[in-house]
């Protein structure tokens, strides 16, 4: 059976996690490191880094390196704005269309980008469970992670990106509901718990009842542009202005500016240690205490309260009735926001689990449950915006409240205008606001196959059914005569179901260029360590012993000259020859291996021989 | 559960044929899970009778088990029927669940599955303006008063008066309709426990020759909720006002 894995897929962090024996776990690499930075390089060649390498060309290569794509998610050009400034990628695409991100002389949707971050989790989690002796590691289905706050489009987003990375994405979760399922499982308690998401790019509040092991939200609230990008934003802007009249002027190129952001950042993981940090970038020096620091950041931070206060409200509670509060996010470690949730809800926030990884293991929770039908716990969240039509006049008409547990449906009676009228328009927006302007436009449709009839006679029942993945379908049907509707969807800054499917495709093929790129990287670092470890043997003092006493004439030439020639074809991106030349240098090193290790045993069993006597 | 609604079979099962009671939701030939008919209502689904007091605490616990029993978490694996029948059911219980919970769309639901709901508007292209409402009768009296303060609020705000001033007046004209609501809220109090006597001791109101009674209770509470609905429509008017600063209109 091939494996099911839970995916944290984070603004600034990405993560993958797998159940075992009742217990989630994070996929770590061989050093221990569970994070994949969110982070994209696609080089002039073509190849495609993902994670800590891309991070790394963040440096190098800015202009093709993208990061923060999850903000990008679901949003139209026009949504972009400001957002923009200072990233090192093009934010372009159509008017009226998804974004497109430019790096080099290619363009990818957001979506594309984060599939790339999906395969390399999928690629980590199929390599350890090989390694693990798994007969069948093939990773092939997954629950991944949004924000609470997300809307439709985002959400259709994320599952667009998740079956391009050929996953079958069994369930889209919000993050505050994974995260308090990870923190429940050893707990077993009931109660009232507000969980206080604040990461890279999104914060979210969810207020949930926990009862007889049903994890129930009760409402939720949230800003999907608020997180540690902004407070890296902020930062990085000051020191770029401090360092103005030293660079007169000059063009500050990505790069320049990736290394103020690397710079910044760092402060800000000392300053939630440390009372004090120094900001440097090349010869620029600049202290900065943790109360300057907080002063910076405290009108971002407060920004979290309003949403908490809302989402309070609706669910009928003051902050003292909440019985634990519970801090996800990398964002949660800034001690200011610790102290201002503190005082909000009037108790100490639990922070026992990692906040990087809480989410990702309640993502492997709900995974589990989802395949072996394990009733020991049932999560049940909410949509956290209003589902409504367009009225006259531009009017907002709710269909389905906010915080309505999910799966939900809703339905509205139409009718015609005009006589024989066979099609009528309908706009669906997700918002609170009054004005259809004010709130996100999802999608249009058009109902069509009416029964020609006079106006004001037909009777279409238009049917809003929202998953339990907080994703819409409509469906429609005429009362008088029973004729279903087609229903057409054009979502409005989301991808067709053509577009996914060629997008798959596209990376399947390219799957193999990155496949074969990988194997020339293995074919490279392999040839290196021939050559380290030969060159040692060359370079040790007592070679010129060994070479007198143990190799046959020209032995020693023979080795070189081989060393020289896979130096030589290092470089070369022919796999084969590469491979030929190490296959070469380990025969003609054979023998000198051995006389070494001849050498080493003697020396080992004589020392040990003079212990004994 | 109640025993006018357990002798019926109103629901067949899709799986083996066999029929089932509109309160149950796992065929007991079979022990599939059922789709959903079009029969029975959100009291039948949660197995409660059709009261307007109800004790939340039941009500959540009926709510937590029945999610266990039919939520799409559990049919992940079944087949495509039951998936179906899993999403709809979940979506049913949800939908009930929120009506029933909040006292006043519970009311709005009994009403209407008692036949007694306001006419609803059905919309033409992209959907008609919201219904102008008319006044209701017994609020005549307060109404014509509080848009004469409101004028005279308005003038003393354009006449440059202090915000408590007018702020001052503006809270006053707010007290009749305060009370006014106070009085509706203990009307619909008494008339909810009429109601729920009369579903102990007699027929039920929507059946040819129902109980005359029963029907007088619903239409009674028909005319509180428009008339309470109005009333919300002219404190959240007062809400506006208080709020605006300047000389812009906003009722």
């Amino acid at each position: 059976m091939s494996k099911v894995v839970g995916i944290d897929l984070g603004t600034t962090n990405s993560l993958v996690a797998y159940v075992q024996d009742g217990v989630p776990v994070v996929i770590r690499d061989k050093s221990g490191d569970g994070l994949v930075p969110s982070v994209v390089s696609v080089s002039a060649d073509g190849t495609t880094h993902v994670g800590r390498e891309a991070q790394r060309r963040l440096l190098t290569d800015a202009n093709r390196t993208v990061y923060s794509v999850k903000r990008f998610m679901g949003k139209g050009v026009e949504d972009v704005g400001d957002d923009g400034r200072l990233l090192p990628f093009r934010v372009a695409g159509q008017a009226g269309g998804v974004v497109r991100i430019g790096l080099g002389d290619r363009e990818f949707t957001p979506p594309e980008i984060s599939a790339q971050i999906l395969r390399e989790l999928k690629r980590r989690a199929e390599a350890f469970f090989a390694e693990q002796g798994e007969v069948d590691f093939e990773v092939d289905r997954a629950v991944i992670t949004v924000p609470a706050y997300f809307n439709d489009a985002q959400r259709t987003a994320t599952r667009d990106a998740g079956r391009i990375a050929g996953l079958e994405v069994l369930r889209i979760i919000n993050e505050p509901t994974a995260a308090s399922l990870a923190y429940g499982l050893d707990k077993r308690h009931s109660g009232l718990i507000a969980v206080y998401d604040f990461g890279g790019g999104t914060f979210d509040i969810s207020i949930l009842r926990v009862e007889d092991g049903v994890f129930q939200v009760l409402s939720t609230n949230g800003d999907t542009h608020l997180g540690g990008d902004d407070l890296d934003l902020l930062l990085t802007e000051r020191v770029l202005a401090d360092l103005a009249p030293e660079t007169g002027g000059l063009p500050r190129t990505a790069e320049f500016v990736q290394e103020v952001r690397r710079a910044v950042i760092q402060a800000k993981w000392d300053l939630s240690e440390r009372d004090e940090s120094e900001i440097r970038v090349g010869d620029y020096r600049r202290r900065v205490t943790r109360a300057e620091f907080e002063a910076l950041i405290q009108p971002i931070v407060d920004r979290t309260l309003g949403p908490c206060r809302q989402a309070l409200a609706d669910a009928e509670l003051a902050p003292a009735q909440i019985e634990e509060v519970v801090l996800v996010g990398g964002s949660t470690r800034i001690p200011l926001v610790r102290r201002l949730v503190g005082e909000l809800f009037g108790r100490t926030p639990h922070s026992e689990l990692n906040p990087d990884e809480v989410v990702a293991l309640g993502a492997a929770m709900q995974a589990d449950i989802l395949v072996t039908g394990n009733r020991e716990m049932l999560l049940l969240d909410v949509t956290p915006l209003s589902l409504g039509i367009e009225t006259m006049g531009g009017v907002t008409s709710k269909i389905i409240l906010r915080n309505s547990t999910i799966p939900a449906t809703g339905s509205e009676m139409f009718t015609t205008a005009v006589d024989q009228q066979t099609a009528v328009d309908i706009h669906v927006v997700q918002g609170e606001r009054e004005l259809v302007a004010d709130n996100r436009s999802l999608a249009r449709f058009k109902l069509r196959g009416i029964p020609p009839m006079p106006a004001g006679m037909p009777r279409v029942q238009v049917q809003f059914q929202i998953d339990a993945n907080g994703i819409l379908s409509v469906t429609a049907s005429e009362l008088r005569t029973s004729v279903e509707q087609a229903v057409e969807v054009k979502p409005s800054y989301g991808l067709t179901d053509e577009e996914v499917e060629r997008m798959l495709i596209d990376s399947f093929e390219h799957a193999e260029a990155d496949f074969a790129a990988r194997l020339l990287i293995e074919a490279r670092n392999e040839a290196e360590s021939v050559i380290m470890a030969t060159e040692k043997s060359l370079r040790a003092p007592e070679f010129a012993a060994i070479a007198a006493a143990d190799l046959a004439a020209g032995e020693q030439k023979r080795i070189e000259s081989v060393l020289a020639g896979l130096k030589m074809v290092l470089n070369s991106t022919d796999r084969e020859t590469i491979q030929k030349w190490t296959r070469a240098l380990n025969e003609a090193t054979q023998h000198l291996a051995e006389v070494i290790m001849n050498r080493s045993v003697q020396t080992a069993l004589s020392g040990r021989s003079v212990d004994e006597l | 559960m109640t025993s006018d609604t357990t002798a019926r079979i109103a629901q067949i099962c899709r799986t083996c044929g066999g029929g089932a009671p509109v309160d149950l939701h796992f065929c007991p030939q079979c022990e599939k899970i059922l789709t959903l008919g079009r029969q029975g209502d959100y009291f039948a689904f949660l197995g409660i009778s059709r009261k307007l007091n109800v004790d939340t605490a039941d009500l959540e616990q009926r709510f937590r088990t029945l999610s266990r029993q039919f939520h799409p978490d559990y049919f992940y694996n079944a087949p495509p029927a039951e998936r179906r029948a899993s999403l709809e059911r979940a979506s049913y219980l949800n939908d009930a669940y929120r009506t029933l919970r909040n006292p006043a769309t519970r009311i709005e639901y009994l009403l209407s599955v008692e036949g007694m709901d306001r006419r609803r508007t059905e919309r033409a292209e992209g959907a008609a303006a919201p219904p102008a409402d008319t006044v209701p009768p017994a609020l005549l009296e307060e109404v014509f008063a509080l848009n004469e303060e409101l004028d005279a609020v308005r003038e003393m705000r354009a006449g440059g008066a202090r915000a408590e001033e007018w702020k001052g007046r503006l809270e006053r004209a707010r007290e009749p309709i305060d009370a006014k609501r106070a009085e509706h809220e203990a009307q619909v109090q008494a008339l909810a426990a009429a109601w729920d006597a009369l579903i102990d001791t007699t027929a039920p109101a929507s059946e040819a020759g129902g109980a005359p009674e029963r029907r007088r209770v619903l239409e009674a509470l028909r005319e509180r909720m428009l008339e309470r609905n109005y009333i919300t429509n002219l404190l959240a008017g007062i809400e506006r006002e208080l709020e605006t600063q300047s000389g812009h209109e906003v009722i």
